[in-house]
């Protein structure tokens, strides 16, 4: 199943990834955060192991010139939002398959809501 | 032509993790600091990502991240009526190369030594009398204690990420710990990594048979985790690509990542790469070191670099090498046991059982560096009476899985071919089904075990190799023995459908299989000059404006790994530089 299809299921579902039941806790995301920074600057333009995260949301995958992606997250071009990174963070190599990322997933759907809440805010 | 450079304060000699400790702590003091590098830079962006770091055949076989010995190497021979030849291809022992050094190719275990180790010669003839150690056994205490350490330990625990359980908080024996640990001050900075199926079935039947396992500490993170530096550190993905590779995850306590690129962000400090330094200058008066020569390896420039003060932070090896290379304090002659450098070279020994289950499946491509359960009881437990087998020093014993790489990792039961189809089946069947017990055992110093200048081959800056005479003793096969039937005994016990037993290993030593990467010695620590070349705080003797770091100061070697120890002296160092030396530069001890 592509990511595009998935993201067709999810939709047609119903099953948002937050809904008012389960408002997204944004200080905890942060917190998880942890797992990404090893990794991810949230600065403009400061690309380490991986690429800044900053403005994340109005790109797609592997669009910055300056950074070095693999060829998947290249082919890729997912366009990040809030569920197509849900989708992606729940397994990444199932996503997009021969990414570099090393990070095997975030089990927990909640976690992951929590995350993205934050995400929204400390990359723009 | 050598091109005379400009004075600094600080002078370090190669940065791993003992040169970035020093380089990070002395710059942030306001000290100008140089540190020369004869490998290149790395970083884990460049260098480590997959899929390219997880090249098992260019860095598990060719060993890309290692010294090249083309360019310098050793002589080796096992004692001294042969004649030594040169180590062509690494084999026994990896010493890294580049910026991080082997803090980038290590697995992460770190262990505090206790004073089991540094008090070793008074707690042994104390508790089984002045007899009990061989006349050729050339063991010393340090003139350093636990309590001493301790601190230093904590702060290298901390800045490398080390996940462990504490046995012993301030003296009250933790459950889940090592309970023969020495007192510490705090839990460790992470709590211990997943356990590995391995881990499981060794820790039920070692702990039913009456030993006491605990998760190994070591600095693959178990969770993301930031630094008291503010270094942040990914989770342990358990790719196993540990030892040989550097981290993609940054989940590998490692200098490149947490000490080095804080003081590379320091104006104060100027890392110059492929810079290899030949000789450390000594004054007219021989008590002062002034400086280095040393070589661009990329054009073959020569500089002298003049220096208010030199730390020698290169491998062990290498640095003991530099020390006779540069003349400085007596060369030893095990003859007339008379010098110190080079002295007291000491390795690792061990045993090994390899089992086969049928139907048990080890998924040993998941695996991290010091994912093992390991047992204490023959090695810190001071109440193992060393008396019923005649030794000195111990081994601990453990089972994990570390890895399982594609090359590297290929279990058979003994008796299988070694090539063709039947190898193939077996390699095919086994790789999910076979675990390991190790054990890791100390090698106490013997006079005959030590460095010199080789007299007849040169390395590519036609200086002499440093000639490494090494053989196991007659204590290393004691323990051996006792320690193989310990493996075996807990190995029968587990009911494997084959067994690879253990064995001591008998004999002196070869050069040829990897081993361990736990050279020690050679300019050794001690309470006087005559026994040691460095002081309690790592100063020479003889120049009271040169420090050494790394294991080269250990005057014998455990059966733990040397990190911790290399981590915590180094910090110790800093501060003793810092807060005492170069307000006052001067012997720290008198002589």
């Amino acid at each position: 199943m592509t990511v595009m299809q998935r993201i067709g299921l999810i939709l047609s579902g119903m099953l948002f990834v937050t809904s008012g039941a389960l408002a997204a806790d944004a200080a905890h995301g942060k917190k998880l955060f942890e797992e990404c920074a090893a990794c991810h600057s949230l600065e403009r333009g400061v690309h380490t192991v991986g690429p800044s995260l900053n403005g994340m949301f109005e790109r797609k995958a592997g669009e910055l010139a300056e950074f070095r992606y693999s060829p998947a997250m290249k082919k890729s071009a997912l366009p990040w939002s809030a569920r197509t990174l849900d989708i992606f963070l729940a397994d990444p190599q199932q996503e997009i398959r021969g990414n570099r990322m090393p990070y095997s997933g975030m089990a927990e759907a909640r976690d992951r809501a929590d995350l993205i809440e934050y995400l929204q805010a400390a990359t723009k | 032509m050598t091109t005379k450079l400009k004075e600094v304060d600080v002078l370090l000699v190669g940065l791993g993790w003992t040169g970035g400790i020093l380089a990070k702590e002395l710059t942030a003091a306001g000290h100008k600091v140089v540190a020369l590098e004869r490998g290149g830079m790395r970083s884990t962006e460049n260098d480590f990502a997959v899929p390219r770091i997880r090249d098992d055949l260019r860095f598990g076989s060719r060993n890309d991240l290692m010294q090249n010995p083309a360019k310098d190497t050793l002589t080796i021979r096992n004692n001294p009526s042969q004649l030594a030849l040169p180590m062509r291809r690494l084999g026994s022992f990896l010493p890294g190369e580049g910026v991080g050094g082997a803090g980038v190719h290590w697995n992460g275990v770190t262990w505090r030594w206790n004073d089991n180790e540094l008090k070793v010669r008074s707690l042994y003839e104390e508790r089984y009398g002045k007899n009990y150690i061989p006349a050729d056994m050339t063991i010393q205490d340090w003139g350093i204690t636990y309590a001493e350490l301790e601190p230093y330990y904590e702060k290298f625990e901390r800045t490398a990420g080390v996940s462990g359980k504490a046995g012993n908080l301030r003296g009250t024996i933790q459950q889940g710990g090592n309970p023969f640990e020495a007192p510490r001050a705090s839990e460790y900075p992470l709590p211990p990594l997943e356990s590995s199926y391995a881990s499981e079935l060794f820790n039920k039947t070692a702990t039913e048979l009456g030993h006491h396992p605990f998760p190994c500490p070591t600095a693959n993170a178990s969770r993301a985790y930031t630094n008291p530096d503010g270094s942040k550190f990914g989770a342990c993905q358990y790719c196993g690509f540990c030892e040989r590779f550097g981290c993609e995850a940054n989940a590998k306590g490692s200098p490149h990542m947490t000490v080095i690129p804080i003081a590379m962000k320091n104006a104060n400090f100027e890392l110059r790469t492929h810079s290899w330094v030949t000789k450390v200058l000594k004054d007219s008066s021989g008590k002062r070191v002034t400086g280095v020569t040393y070589t661009n390896v990329m054009n073959g420039q020569e500089f002298e670099q003049p220096a208010g003060l030199v730390v020698l932070c290169a491998y062990a090896i290498n640095n003991v090498h530099l020390m006779l290379l540069s003349g400085i304090g007596k060369p030893y002659d095990p003859v007339a046991q008379t010098g110190v450098i080079g002295k007291n070279y000491c390795y690792q020994t061990g045993a090994s059982a390899n089992l086969f289950f049928e139907g048990k499946y080890f998924n040993p491509f998941m695996g991290t560096g010091g994912l093992n359960a390991r047992t204490d009881d023959f090695h810190s437990n001071w109440d193992f009476d060393r008396s019923k087998y005649g030794y000195v020093g111990g081994a601990t014993l453990g089972a994990g899985m570390t890895n399982g790489r594609p090359l590297g990792y290929r279990p058979v039961p003994a008796g299988t071919p070694r090539w063709g189809k039947a190898w193939k089946d077996a390699t095919a069947k086994w790789y999910n089904s076979a675990m390991n017990i190790n054990a890791s055992g100390a090698v106490m110093a013997n006079r005959y075990n030590y460095y010199d200048l080789d007299p007849t081959y040169r390395n590519a800056f036609g200086q002499p190799l440093m000639r490494m005479t090494f053989a196991s003793k007659e204590n290393e096969h004691k323990m051996g023995r006792q320690i193989a039937a310990v493996i075996n005994e807990i190995a029968k016990a587990m009911n494997p459908t084959h067994l690879n037993p253990a064995s001591a290993r008998s004999g002196s030593w070869s050069v040829v299989p990897y081993q361990s990467t736990h050279n020690t010695g050679g300019t050794i620590m001690g309470a006087n000059p005559g026994n040691s070349a460095v002081n309690k705080f790592c100063q020479s003797w003889d120049c009271h404006n040169l420090f050494i770091m790394g294991a080269s100061v250990f005057p014998h070697n455990s059966a733990y790994n040397p990190t911790g120890p290399v981590g915590a002296l180094a910090y110790r160092a800093a501060d003793t530089l810092k807060n005492v030396y170069l307000k006052n530069p001067a012997p720290l001890v008198s002589a």
